[in-house]
């Protein structure tokens, strides 16, 4: 059972590492990036790159591939976001051109790296073990755990306490109105997609790490989840991000444990569906739902 | 002559799933019309397309029949859920519709009647292409005259401001009600007819790949009008057959020229066809809503 | 308005029509006293070479191509050489009918092979079996392919890839002997070939006297494995079973050395993929395959060698029974009497018996399902070995 417990906890960790990022861009800019999972996958396997081409260590790679995400997010936004950003185009359009890019970028990966899933050279991972009397937990996997929650607190705290933070959230509330008060608006922005980008990036590294293996199509399933996330935790809230990545983990877990199996599934859209029916702002959520 | 039958022998598949693929973007259509964001169509189609499949296997019926059945069956299936999200809207509302279709998919692959993620394999090809494009004409018709009558004025109106239409006596929720349901109507009569082109299903044909999928035909057509959802499914359908040649570099392509669509044609595809409309309504700023 | 985008879908698809299938000429302009050459012999391969079954590429097209080569250059059929037309059927069914329509319509060939996976096939098999041309499944390994099909008749249809129902069985009574298996659980996906194995060996499961005590089920959507192989382990079974694709079954792998130490890993053939060979706990696996590397028959001998040099890389399954596919159909096509007619080519196809292949001895059974021997491997030093 308190294994079960660990791995309910473990899951959660997970999708709430991928959510941070997605949830991110969606509160300051109402953008569903659906690029998101690519950024992810991208992480990966410039991780990979890094290691197996480059021959460099696993802790420098993770840092490499991080800084390339963050990168390729501010790219992202240039060629995707903003040209519809700057017609005011309505928000379907922003989701249609982040599939476009993914359709793009995926393809670029398997050309070079093939369909199929791939491990790290052998040893280029980190392997450590914590043993905490009877239990041994895995280095890759706690790190994810500790980092999710950690990374959860900085963003709130730079969200809410610095100048940055307040940039963003003026941005979050009207674009126009920021502008006139002297906000970087651009600098916002790009920074904002950097972040993002550079999470889910790191996410997509250290699931890498945790699993040993790797494929252009690692995203998807953790896609869907990141908008039951979301919408449980509350659009535009990261703590709510979070807390939503818990329950939905826990949730799928118990569901496992309790229900027949062919319903497991239904477990997380009928949470999703319950909680946009009776209570839409979900747990935290600040934003209105008829916000278009 | 001849070389032109085996081209359409050869694409009598292609032809066909473009004319399904239109009639549910215009299911999509409709819905976005009236100023709802639906990602649930897709399962509607795998209604109509499951009930019509088994009641020709399990009950000998007739095909219009069957297909009728399955089309209400989607209708009726659309009630709740369009009462349930009527308060939502926006991204929340696209995002409840597509919860909706994920759980009617996941009850597609626990009842063992529909045979569970094996799908249902052998089934009759009765779908003729007269089929299809004849229910595609009455439909783009239908939706069309509607647009100039009350209720697709009414639907205009909610889609431009809710609020001021409710204070003009229209019954909003009834009003998006009926979207809903008329859009799941088209959605499963299109899903039946595509059941009986490809002689087998399975309920990951109708996840949210699906519903994304019909969502871009309907939006890089273009919405505001009856013929872009149309335009966009056939160019979207063709291009990964048209653009074959290509092999290896095909979903690159593919990418390449939905982003293209998307970012400088803020109409759609339907730009191509209404160039003067367009450039009007890009002098006065209205190009991405009218 | 009308008429115009009328004209542009038109427009679009002849476009389609100048892009797909080039025919390089045929034969070289002859001199005056050497007979015309024969025109070549046209046959198909659908394979995916996008969507989820891309993986299954270069290698799928590569061990046809090799076959083809290898033909033409010891003189071809009669005289006549071997001309492969590759499509993409983009691992869906609707790309997979209009690549087989194409093959049928356009390119009017004499027989077919493919597609990839069993849910194409679904769609793609019953437009051959209507049209009259003999196909040849290179990777189909479910239920319903050959022999009794759900869309009908379907004895145009042939398999040469080793099916499950054959397989599986061999795989559960090498383990239950060697392992001394008296109760397993069994994990397994949500799509068609995962299901179809649960079916297959639970029968052969009970069959020898083996309880299945839990079937865990897991979905495409599942990103961690550790809480799935938990469930497995409360029922203290003697292996676990992973009816899965390869990307599922590696974490499973992993899971189960962790927390089923001492454990094996039975699977059916999702568990046969060359990218788990890297997988550090790949020596667990316990699986049937169609096709083993180590076999010192000279025919295999002579493929992986030939398939090396030419491609620079080693084969893998899905390359040795495409290969295997088409010198099949290349014995079938020499003793037809008539290399271009699609009946005689299906009779003629009907008659192999005990061909040298890659595979082993290589006959169609009266269902036209492959005969061959299964080999049971697990993996030491990232390969695949005869599981002892």
């Amino acid at each position: 059972m308190a294994e079960q417990l660990y791995n309910a906890v473990f899951i959660g960790s997970i999708y709430a590492l991928f959510a941070l990022g997605f949830a991110l861009v969606f509160s300051v800019l109402d953008i569903l990036n659906l690029a998101h999972p690519t950024v992810f996958m991208l992480g990966a396997f410039a991780a990979l790159f890094a290691i197996g081409t480059l021959g460099l260590p696993w802790f420098v790679a993770l840092v490499v591939a991080v800084l390339f995400t963050g990168l390729f997010g501010i790219v992202l936004d240039r060629v995707a976001f903003a040209p519809l950003r700057s017609r005011g185009a309505p928000a379907l359009s922003s989701m249609i051109s982040s599939l476009a890019v993914t359709l793009i970028v995926v393809r670029l990966v398997e050309l070079r790296y093939g369909g199929d899933f791939i491990t790290f050279p052998a040893g280029a991972v980190p392997a450590f073990v914590l043993r905490v009397g009877d239990a041994t937990f895995e280095g890759v996997r706690l790190a994810i755990v500790v980092l999710s929650i950690a990374l959860m607190l900085v963003l709130t705290y730079i969200l809410q306490r610095t100048q940055l933070g307040r940039d963003l959230r003026a941005l979050a509330e009207n674009p126009r109105a920021a502008r006139l008060l002297g906000v970087d608006v651009e600098r916002a922005i790009a920074v904002t997609f950097f972040v993002s980008s550079a999470l889910g990036g790191l996410a997509g590294v250290l699931l890498a790490f945790a699993y040993n293996t790797l494929d252009s199509k690692m995203g998807v399933p953790l896609e869907l989840r990141a908008f039951t996330v979301m919408v449980v935790g509350g659009m535009g809230s990261l703590p709510g991000a979070v807390i939503g990545a818990y329950i939905l983990g826990f949730g799928e877990v118990a569901s496992l444990v309790y229900l027949p199996t062919e319903l497991r599934d239904a477990f997380a859209f009928g949470l999703l569906f319950l909680v946009l029916v009776a209570r839409p702002t979900g747990l935290l959520g600040q934003k209105s739902p008829d916000r278009v | 002559m001849d070389a032109v039958l085996d081209l359409l022998r050869t694409y009598s598949t292609t032809i066909a799933v473009i004319g399904v693929s239109a009639l549910l973007a215009l299911s999509v259509w409709l819905t976005l019309y009236a100023g709802q964001l639906t990602l649930g169509n897709a399962a509607f189609m795998g209604v109509g397309a499951y009930v019509s499949a088994l009641l020709g296997r399990l009950l000998d019926a007739p095909f219009p029949l069957a297909l009728l059945i399955g089309a209400f069956a989607a209708a009726v299936l659309a009630l709740p859920l369009g009462v349930i999200v009527f308060r939502l809207r926006g991204v929340y509302l696209a995002i409840a519709t597509l919860a909706f279709g994920e759980i009617v998919r996941v009850i597609l692959l626990a009842t063992p009647i529909t045979g569970k993620g094996q799908g249902l394999n052998g089934i009759p090809p009765k779908t003729e292409l007269w089929h299809i494009y004849l229910s595609l004409l009455v439909v783009a018709y239908v939706l069309w005259r509607v647009q100039g009558s009350t209720i697709g004025r009414a639907w205009a109106a909610i889609r431009e401001d809710e609020i001021a239409s409710a204070s003009q006596g229209i019954a909003v929720g009834q009003h998006k009600l009926a979207a809903f349901v008329i859009g799941a109507l088209i959605a499963g009569w299109a899903g039946g007819l595509s059941a009986h082109v490809t002689f087998s299903i399975d309920p990951s044909d109708f996840g949210f790949t699906k519903a994304v999928q019909v969502l871009v035909f309907a939006v890089v057509g273009g919405v505001p009008n009856v013929l872009g959802p149309i335009l966009g499914a056939g160019v979207l359908t063709a291009l990964p057959e048209v653009l074959r040649p290509l092999k290896d570099y095909r979903d690159i392509f593919q990418g390449a020229i939905l982003l293209l669509v998307i970012i400088y044609l803020p109409r759609g595809l339907v730009t191509f066809i209404d160039v003067r409309r367009t450039r009007r309504l890009s002098r006065i700023g209205a190009v991405d809503v009218a | 308005m009308m008429r115009r985008a009328a004209v542009g879908l038109v427009g679009v698809l002849l476009l389609a029509n100048c892009g797909g299938g080039t025919t390089p000429p045929s034969g070289n302009p002859a001199t005056a006293t050497v007979a015309a050459p024969k025109p070549d012999i046209k046959i198909g391969l659908a394979t995916a070479k996008s969507g989820a079954a891309n993986f299954y590429n270069p290698q799928q097209s590569n061990g046809a191509l090799l076959a083809v080569d290898q033909i033409n250059a010891a003189g071809g059929i009669a005289g006549a050489k071997l001309q492969l037309i590759v499509e993409d059927d983009g691992s869906v069914r609707d790309q997979g009918i209009t690549a087989f329509r194409k093959f049928i319509e356009q390119d009017k060939v004499v027989a077919i092979l493919g597609p990839t996976l069993s849910a194409v096939a679904a769609g793609a098999h019953p437009v051959a079996q209507a049209g009259g041309v003999p196909v040849i499944a290179i990777s189909n390994t479910g239920l319903g392919i050959v022999g009794k099909c759900e869309y009908g008749p379907c004895d145009w249809i042939f398999r040469a890839s080793l099916g499950e129902q054959s397989a599986v069985p061999e795989t559960v009574k090498a383990a239950t002997q060697k392992l001394g298996l008296k109760k397993v659980v069994i994990i397994y996906g949500d799509g068609k070939f995962e299901l179809d194995d649960l079916t297959i060996f639970k029968e052969a499961f009970k069959a020898n006297g083996v309880t299945v005590s839990k079937e865990i089920a897991y979905t495409a959507k599942d990103v961690d494995f550790a809480p799935f192989v938990t469930q497995a382990k409360g029922e203290s079974p003697d292996a676990v079973v992973a009816s899965s694709l390869a990307g599922p079954a590696g974490k499973i792998l992993d899971e189960v050395a962790k927390q089923l130490p001492g454990k094996r890993v039975i699977g059916g053939n999702g568990l046969n993929s060359a990218a788990l060979l890297s997988n550090a706990n790949a020596g667990l696996i316990v699986v049937g395959t169609a096709w083993s590397k180590a076999s010192t028959d000279k025919t295999n001998t002579d493929f992986i060698a030939a398939y090396k040099t030419k491609f620079g890389a080693d084969p893998d399954q899905f390359a040795a029974q495409s290969y295997t596919a088409m010198i099949v159909l290349a014995d079938a096509l020499k003793r037809s009497g008539n290399a271009t007619d699609r009946a005689a080519v299906k009779k003629a196809l009907e008659g192999v018996s005990s061909l040298a292949t890659p595979l082993g001895a290589f006959s169609f059974t009266a269902d036209h399902d492959v005969k061959q021997p299964t080999f049971v491997m697990t993996v030491k030093d990232g390969q695949f070995i005869p599981f002892q």
